[in-house]
């Protein structure tokens, strides 16, 4: 197959084609075509996985390697954009107990998007331990220092209540600078969590939000997908480089580490949350939000229906 | 040899010092830069250090130095600069008090402020009084009550008292008004406000702290900073003068004062300028004995006279002083107050009969008889965690224990890789603990468990987990076991049950935090697992 993507000019062709065939397909009556989003322009499903496949490879390499399989940067993010980039950072962990986004990984995402032209990029998460100590430990400040991106501190005065429209939650305080970008980048890690199974980018929303959040657990697979159906990324981006295997989301010490050596991205959140599953060795249709995000429309956990690439360093 | 400018040289000093005090106390927080990388640091024998010297004053204290160093018998160290204020004391005079002690700057500009008082009353406030004995008998007490094992010298210890009302008390006061006018501009429609208040807090968190800090004593803590301020509209600096039991410990030090007024009395036309002038109530003027142990070195008697009659001098050889005007009742009394108050704080019995749940100390702090021994109530600790977890105590460490620290799990919680607390206290009661050596000794501060009743789970009220997820330690010391538990309409439901593995806890309290059952959770800490506390141990 070949590395480089569809252009936007053929993306459009691409899109007539693929919602004439869906519409085929729906006919025959699929159960996993998701009903809603088909008619939505971006609905050619499609994902790049990226494979470190020699020792010591470079972590920087294989993120512009999976975004120039992807059509390049240029594809997601414009000239002036304010791009606003999710990582994972909720535990002050280091980096290398895969609690949190693989910094290499988050590095090379800013420079993507500030080589697209980015006026200005942010990273923002509200995260779970004392946001000051995230950045430090994480090595997330450390990034924002060398790339010049701008450190959102999560505080009280940016949670805006607004309506989440979702099945579960309505009113909610949003961490505003989630919405106010032009361009959002969802970059979560792959881990393991004892009651939604695992931890990958539609659970990565709830550090969109602020509020009561540790009530969501109470229903936990609808609360992420609703959460997933207000946060619509650009692009998801899964760090699989390594992945906590046990004693998750927290996780603390090495030995719940894996190295995976792998990047998902894709712009179907569902199918990328269902790749990385496969990671785990679990089927994408027994973790609860990514059935329920297929059912709900959100995106098609069956990869069959995705455009897959593969790239490897 | 004279010195004309000493006045100046004072001021600035003060000013100094001052604002190198309120500096400090700003930054006794978390390094706010957070760019800086420690993300090596729990594999560290090394912990998270602060840029500044924030517990300089403290180390210049003989007064806490002395006072844990008797109560705790044995040398404590760190204390450098204190024993170098000491030896300059017997020489100098209580030159601190003039010069460097940021309370008695405060007292001083608050004296200056609008005086209450001038002319005749202002005359007569600044006449040698009995009131002053008072501070003799605080020192006593505190010294009294030292060798009984009981240090409560840090609730009357200047630099304990400021730094504690200004980290407890005006900087969070400060903080939650910006914080809440923020947040209004922040939730403005109008997108100019929006900014301005953005970049606003961008500017005043760091110095006020990010978010609300609160603080359960910062009211009274803030009233009695009142009041010793407002005191001084009786008398200019009543506090140094009557209360203060550090001006009292250097009162006694100053026996050989090498630097000296001379009086010319027949200079003298007794015109009152240099007494309405007198920070000490020091007998300045012609014709009386100048006290040198109440003198407080402010050089204002020789600034103000007209007519030269007064001076400072270095003199050699150094005679010795007249010693202070102490008495023996307050010096008795001293004694009598010394030795009933520890007796007295023990009879509720709190921290001999029983071990108090709530009472949980910082990690790293010493075993609670050695703690009490050296706690300042300073607020150091409370002031940098990043979480608020660390209060000071109304009730919960006894009467003896008023206002030393104890961590509050609805507040807050114990970050399981932060260890500024114990690098920041200035006596080592909580002791300067490596990251590493927190977690793998581990440092247990007390122990979680559940109360099945209110637990979401267990009493049939549906998943949860929250306090599972949070569990820092690795493995997890909340487990959890999938079980079929009736709901209310009797249905079996399958939910995973959460379990706490007390070999594993470390009481760092986020379980507490985050449970969704606000205000008393499902799951709390008690002190009872303490590793500090051979007594407070469950588990064999």
């Amino acid at each position: 197959m070949n590395d480089r993507f569809i252009t936007r000019r053929e993306s459009i062709h691409k899109m007539f084609q693929l919602s004439f065939g869906v519409v085929l397909v729906g006919g025959i009556g699929n159960p996993f075509i998701p009903g809603t989003a088909l008619g939505e322009t971006e609905k050619s499903g499609w994902l790049v996985e990226g494979v470190g496949e020699k020792t010591g490879y470079s972590v920087k390499d294989l993120t512009r390697k999976v975004f120039d399989a992807a059509g390049g940067i240029g594809r997601f993010v414009s000239k002036g954009d304010v791009v606003v980039i999710k990582p994972n950072i909720s535990w002050a962990r280091a980096p290398q107990l895969a609690a949190t986004t693989n910094p290499e990984v988050l590095e090379a995402v800013i420079e993507l998007c500030q080589e697209a032209g980015a006026k200005k990029v942010r990273i923002a998460d509200n995260t779970i331990h004392d946001a000051r100590r995230c950045f430090a430990v994480t090595g997330v400040g450390k990034v924002a220092e060398k790339t010049g991106a701008e450190l959102v501190y999560p505080r009280d005065s940016m949670m805006k209540e607004m309506n989440l429209h979702g099945q579960r939650l309505k009113d909610w305080p949003v961490f505003t600078p989630m919405v106010e970008a032009d361009k959002v980048i969802n970059l979560p890690v792959a881990k393991v969590h004892a009651l939604s199974e695992l931890t990958l980018g539609m659970k990565n929303w709830i550090g969109g939000v602020g509020g009561r959040r540790n009530a969501l657990h109470q229903d936990i697979h609808e609360t992420i997908v609703d959460l997933a159906q207000f946060f619509k990324p650009t692009v998801t981006l899964i760090d699989a480089t390594r992945i906590m295997i046990a004693n998750g989301p927290s996780g603390g010490s090495e030995s719940d580490v894996r190295a995976s050596n792998r990047l998902i991205l894709s712009n179907d959140p569902v199918a990328a949350d269902a790749k990385a599953a496969l990671l785990f060795g679990m089927k994408p249709e027994d973790v609860g939000f990514i059935r329920l995000g297929n059912e709900r429309g959100l995106g098609a956990s069956d990869l069959k229906l995705i455009r897959q690439i593969r790239v490897s360093l | 040899m004279k010195f004309r400018h000493l006045i100046w040289l004072r001021r600035t000093c003060q000013a100094l010092f001052l604002a190198f005090f309120v500096f400090l106390v700003v930054e006794t927080r978390l390094p706010p830069d957070a760019y800086f990388d420690y993300s090596l640091v729990s594999s560290e024998a090394k912990g998270i250090e602060l840029s500044q010297p924030v517990s300089f004053f403290f180390h210049l204290d003989p007064l806490a130095w002395i006072a844990s160093g008797i109560s705790e018998r044995r040398w404590i160290e760190g204390f450098g600069w204190a024993m170098a204020l000491v030896v300059a004391t017997f020489f100098l005079g209580r030159f601190f008090c003039g010069f460097i002690c940021p309370l008695g700057t405060l007292n001083h500009m608050a004296g200056a402020f609008r005086p209450a008082l001038k002319g005749k009353t202002l005359m007569a406030a600044n006449q040698k009084k009995d009131d002053r004995k008072i501070k003799y008998f605080l020192l006593t007490a505190i010294l009294v009550a030292a060798v009984l094992g009981m240090n409560y010298s840090g609730l009357l210890d200047p630099i304990s008292t400021l730094f504690r009302s200004l980290a407890l008390s005006v900087f969070p006061g400060i903080g939650i008004g910006l914080s809440t006018l923020f947040k209004g501009l922040a939730q403005s429609d109008i997108k100019l406000f929006n900014t301005i208040g953005y970049t606003a807090e961008n500017l005043a968190a760091p110095v006020f702290g990010y978010g609300y800090k609160a603080f359960q004593a910062g009211l009274l803590i803030g009233a009695l900073f009142l009041v010793i301020l407002f005191l001084n509209r009786i008398k200019p600096r009543f506090w140094c003068r009557v209360l203060c039991p550090l001006g009292a410990l250097l009162a006694v030090f100053s026996r050989y004062p090498i630097l000296r007024l001379e009086k010319d009395e027949s200079k003298c036309t007794h015109c009152g300028a240099c007494v309405k002038s007198c920070q000490g109530a020091a007998s300045c003027e012609p014709g009386i004995v100048w006290q040198n142990a109440e003198c407080l070195a402010c050089f204002n008697c020789q600034d103000s006279c007209r007519e030269k009659a007064l001076s400072f001098h270095f003199k050699w050889p150094m005679e010795r002083a007249p010693g202070i005007d102490m008495g023996k009742r307050a010096f008795l009394g001293g004694v009598v107050a010394g030795l009933s108050v520890p007796l007295f704080g023990k009879l509720d019995g709190k921290m001999y009969k029983v071990s108090p749940p709530e009472l949980i100390r910082p990690p790293g702090s010493l075993r609670e008889s050695d703690f009490l021994a050296r706690c300042q109530r300073c607020g150091l600790c409370m002031k940098v965690c990043p979480t608020n977890v660390i209060q000071p105590t109304w009730a919960e460490a006894g009467f003896e224990g008023f206002w030393t620290p104890v961590l509050v799990m609805t507040g807050g919680y114990c970050e399981y890789t932060c260890t500024l607390c114990g690098n920041v206290c200035p006596t080592g009661a909580i002791e300067k603990l490596a990251v590493k050596k927190k977690i793998q000794a581990p440092v247990r501060i007390g122990s979680a468990y559940l109360d099945r009743g209110r637990c979401l789970p267990w009493s049939g009220n549906g998943p949860c987990i929250v306090c599972e997820e949070h569990c820092p330690t690795s493995p997890k010391a909340i487990y959890l076991r999938e079980e079929s538990i009736a709901g209310a309409d009797g249905k079996k439901v399958k939910v995973k049950l959460p379990f706490v593995d007390l070999k594993r806890c470390v009481g760092c309290g986020i379980c507490e935090n985050k449970c969704p059952v606000k205000g008393r959770p499902a799951i709390r800490v008690i002190s009872a697992g303490e590793s500090r506390s051979p007594e407070n141990r469950i588990l064999l």
